[in-house]
């Protein structure tokens, strides 16, 4: 059998693997069962690092990088249709995605080019209050998720002042200041609903309408929330693609140079300001963007959802994942997002559980669970 | 030749203070087209200093720098390296969990296409531009180490101290700088080491067009075999220039060294 | 404006300024012996007062009910067992990540924070609710026209203004301040004299968590409750008034944590049609303050090598 259909074949396998598993996973209920399957699924992970699989994998899908990510959206499309009819599991798919749009975004900021933003679920928020004063109006609402982004953007760049002339804790301090002020603001201004916050209206896309049930045929018919998985997933695509290709530029370059050094980087004709301006401005486009999608989602808001700690949870997944890895990322976010819903033992405890975690994943492991590789400027090209 | 006699750089009565500390004080020189100056003198006396004054990382207190007729003594670095000056660093600062190839690719700023449009969408013409400056690179590192151009796609931070000195110097040459700085280029290494490192750079110099270049270096061998002037500094102040033979012989220079009152 | 109530905002402010200060003045003295942040500085001040609080009801419980040993036990609990795990921290979790990017220490920390605010809230009996803390001093007041001046209120500040004396007076006056001064100018010299540099960085948070914990127990006696999230926006508030100030330099700190206070209560005097906005007022100019002068008003001594 040649290495190629080898490969193919183990990713195939791959794929029907984890698809069984996160149908599994999302299904099961009974709290013992659920627990079973974590420690099975990490035993075998254990093994299989143990004895060398996991990098032969990992190399396997370096090689096929088309087909592996053809095979993800394959398996995760054969796990949202398996629940179409379920509210509750697709909700979770989505917030999953739009978890990992936003954690993109803030991997562009930090991963990538070493700007630290701590208010990473202030413009979330600010997307999803886009949204709800958006709502009401007659803006078409594919725009309104652009615009979500746009104006988190907008309102970013009152920071990039400060976000350039400071570093280290001094901006850190900035974007703490900032989401503190945000949700401050948004608690006191009766216009934005105060802290009971604001309703959002569902998306209606051409005259279909996001927010009720999709009728197939009187005996079959989709769960709403289909249609968020759907955009969710397109979105999640579009973002993944764009992060790729900067990575995978001179852009990308510029951003690893003026993370590492920015003295040599400017030595070399790197200029500092434009690409930190740029990182800064294209993840908080995309924090709002998956802000805007999320309100119209949940049909309502309010401050306590952009806490100092949503912020943490955002800024958690991009380190637990690795910085600047996407596929970390997009790990890291189910597993934050879904553990807690699954077992309703750590529900209570899931804040507590999360920062030990991270202070494990900080001391021992700084680099995350899926590390970012060296640039591949052209997958399976070297030179 | 009348190109020959072509000054590249000039700096006129350059100071740089650090609160009561004068760094450089009233610093002249001149150095011409395709010429090695050496730059040497004790610890501290000012030649890290005026590389740093020269790119543009701290700003000159007094005097000014001119490079190929332009006064540049207030551009900020990003400008300086555009108008051709490139340089290494006593301490590497190589990124070392990036590649060779993006090492050497930062140093090649001035010549790639930094536009979002053109990095994200047209992504043919990209990959044409980056296989193509690959090449390249892999060119000029195998004058200084064959084997390390068939590691491009390798981390820095894996290798050994000489071929990171490689790199640092591969990234400065590869936008064909009119004007190279090698702060110490033989720090950390064996004498041996230094001698092929100084080949290999020599070399390079007659594939680029007009390179000139200044050293700062503490190894006397180095700087009297490649130079063609030296100047040495003390407590910031030019003490002597000229060849190296008459400038070792200096009573000044040798109380400098020695620490002599 | 009404005399009474411009007192009540002078007195609340220098109140809040005090504990502020209080709480920069530890993250400027870690800063300066290590170049770290430690994010948790708050909410171990937060487990410092709770530690108060048990101490008041375990006495209660064992029967002495004399205000002035009540207060003495408090603020002996509360401190010593603050300053341990101060060091604890230091220890355990700071020194560890000396040679990893700063920004992993500042993470680091920040996760600790969320841990003992977590802690607090799941295992301490209610935690999740306020608690209400006793007051202990002398309730006497003095009318001065419209404007009350409560004498608790004094004691409070002149307690404050004490123990930023005493820590000005140990860092620049003792053999142990002069250590830490060492260590923070720099380390390898530091050693090379004979200093035992990682005692110094123990001793140091100690002494910094323990003047948190007496921020922490004042906070208490004044507004007599305290609840498991108060540690996070006194730490937001400490960290901004010694960025603000200059890390590194205890009179940035206190100038900060005053500054800091002086906007809140400028910004509920000003605004009156909404107050409510006091503190989106303060963190704005906070901002803009760093925006200004990115390393502080009174500026941290930098110098890279190149």
């Amino acid at each position: 059998m040649t290495q190629s259909l080898k490969d193919k074949l183990v990713i195939l396998l791959l794929a029907a693997l984890g698809t069984a598993f996160m149908v599994t996973f999302i299904a099961i209920e009974e709290q013992t069962e659920i627990f079973a399957l974590l420690l099975v699924a990490a035993a075998l992970i254990v093994a299989a690092a143990k004895f060398g699989v996991i990098k032969a994998i990992s190399q396997c899908l370096s090689r096929n990088e088309k087909l592996m990510n053809g095979a993800v959206i394959a398996a995760v499309l054969v796990v949202v249709f398996w629940f179409r009819e379920d509210h509750f599991p697709l909700l979770m798919i989505a917030t999953v995605m739009m978890y990992v749009i936003a954690c993109f975004g803030l991997n562009m900021q930090f991963g990538y080019t070493g700007v630290v933003n701590f208010a990473g679920a202030a413009f979330f928020g600010i997307g999803c209050y886009t949204a709800a004063v958006l709502g009401d109006t007659s803006v078409p609402l594919l725009m309104v998720i652009a615009l979500g982004g746009i104006a988190a953007a907008i309102i970013g760049s009152i920071l990039i002042i400060p976000v350039l002339r400071t570093r280290g804790h001094y901006a850190a301090v900035v974007t703490i200041a900032f989401g503190l002020l945000f949700r401050t603001f948004l608690e006191v201004n009766d216009t934005l609903g105060g802290p009971q916050g604001l309703r959002v209206p569902g998306m209606n896309l051409f005259g279909w309408d996001f927010n009720s049930n999709i009728e197939i045929s009187e005996n079959i018919e989709l769960s709403f929330y289909m249609n968020y998985v759907i955009l969710a997933l397109i979105m999640v695509i579009l973002a993944f693609v764009l992060m790729r290709r900067i990575e995978r530029s001179w852009i990308g370059l510029n951003f690893d140079a003026v993370r590492l050094d920015e003295t040599a980087a400017a030595c070399f004709g790197i200029d500092i300001k434009r690409w930190k301006i740029t990182a800064f401005t294209l993840g908080n486009f995309l924090a709002g963007t998956a802000g805007a999608l999320y309100a119209m989602m949940l049909g309502f808001i309010a401050p306590s959802n952009f806490a100092f700690s949503d912020s943490l949870i955002l800024v958690s997944i991009v380190l637990l994942g690795g910085m600047g890895s996407l596929w970390g990322t997009i790990l890291a976010a189910g597993l934050v997002v879904l553990l807690p819903e699954k077992l309703q033992a750590i529900q209570e405890y899931r804040f507590l559980i999360y920062a030990i975690v991270m202070i494990l994943i900080l001391l021992f492991r700084p680099q995350g669970i899926l590390p970012r590789g060296l640039r591949a400027y052209i997958p399976g090209w070297r030179g | 030749m009348e190109q020959q006699q072509e000054t590249v750089l000039a700096f006129r009565g350059l100071t740089r203070r650090f609160g009561g500390v004068v760094a450089l004080n009233q610093f002249n020189m001149e150095l011409t087209n395709r010429q090695i100056v050496g730059l040497i003198g004790p610890n501290g006396s000012g030649k890290t200093t005026s590389f740093n004054v020269l790119t543009g990382i701290y700003a000159a207190n007094g005097g000014s720098i001119e490079f190929l007729g332009q006064d540049i003594t207030s551009w900020p670095a990003q400008k300086v390296y555009e108008a051709g000056v490139a340089r290494t660093f006593q301490r590497s600062r190589l990124c070392l969990e990036l590649s060779i190839f993006d090492n050497i690719m930062i140093g090649n700023h001035k010549r790639l296409n930094h536009g979002i449009m053109f990095n994200v969408f047209q992504r043919k013409a990209l990959q044409k531009q980056i296989t193509e400056n690959h090449e390249e690179a892999r060119k000029l590192l195998q004058i200084f180490n064959p084997a390390l151009a068939d590691k491009m796609f390798e981390p820095v931070g894996t290798l050994r101290m000489i071929d990171r000195r490689r790199i640092e110097i591969c990234r400065a040459l590869i936008s064909h700088p009119r004007l190279l700085l090698l702060d110490e280029p033989s720090a950390g290494m064996t004498h041996e080491e230094t001698r092929e490192l100084m080949e290999d750079i020599l070399e390079v110099r007659e594939m680029i067009d007009g390179l000139s270049i200044i050293l700062v270096e503490h190894e006397m061998g180095m700087i009297e075999r490649v130079t063609d002037k030296c100047i040495v500094l003390n407590f910031g102040q030019k003490i002597c220039e000229g060849a190296y033979r008459d400038v070792a012989s200096d009573k000044l220079v040798q109380e400098a060294y020695l620490g002599g009152e | 404006m009404d005399v009474g109530l411009l007192g009540q905002f002078v007195v609340n402010g220098m109140m809040l300024g005090m504990m502020y200060a209080l709480v920069a003045v530890g993250f400027t003295l870690f800063f300066g012996v290590l170049d770290v942040i430690k994010f948790s500085h708050g909410d171990v001040l937060m487990v410092g007062t709770f530690a108060g609080f048990s101490t008041y009801l375990g006495l209660t419980a064992i029967g002495i009910d004399n205000a002035f040993v009540q207060l003495v036990g408090v603020l002996v609990v509360s401190i010593a067992s603050m300053a341990l795990l101060g060091a604890i921290i230091a220890r355990y979790l700071v020194l560890p990540l000396k040679s990893a990017p700063p920004l992993n220490t500042l993470l680091v920390t920040l996760m600790l924070g969320t841990v003992l605010r977590e802690s607090i809230r799941l295992f301490y009996p209610d935690g999740s609710n306020p608690k209400h803390f006793p007051s202990l001093l002398p309730t006497d007041a003095w009318s001065f026209g419209s404007f009350t001046l409560r004498a608790d209120s004094v004691i409070l500040l002149i307690g404050g203004l004490l123990v930023i004396i005493g820590v000005n007076v140990l860092i620049n006056r003792t053999r142990l301040g002069l250590a830490i001064r060492a260590v923070a100018q720099d380390e390898e010299t530091a050693k090379c004299m004979g200093i035992n540099f990682k005692m110094i960085v123990l001793l140091t948070f100690a002494l910094g968590s323990g003047v948190a914990a007496f921020a922490g127990v004042m906070n208490g006696l004044y507004y007599n409750e305290i609840n498991f999230g108060m540690g996070l926006l006194l730490g937001v508030i400490g960290f901004s008034a010694a960025i603000v100030g200059g890390l590194g330099n205890i009179y940035g700190a206190i100038l900060g944590g005053f500054l800091f206070a002086g906007l809140q209560t400028l910004g509920a005097v000003a605004l009156p049609f909404a107050s409510a906005y006091k503190d989106v007022f303060a963190f704005a100019v906070i901002i803009a303050l760093i925006a200004w002068r990115p390393t502080g008003l009174i500026a941290e001594k930098t110098s890279e090598r190149v």
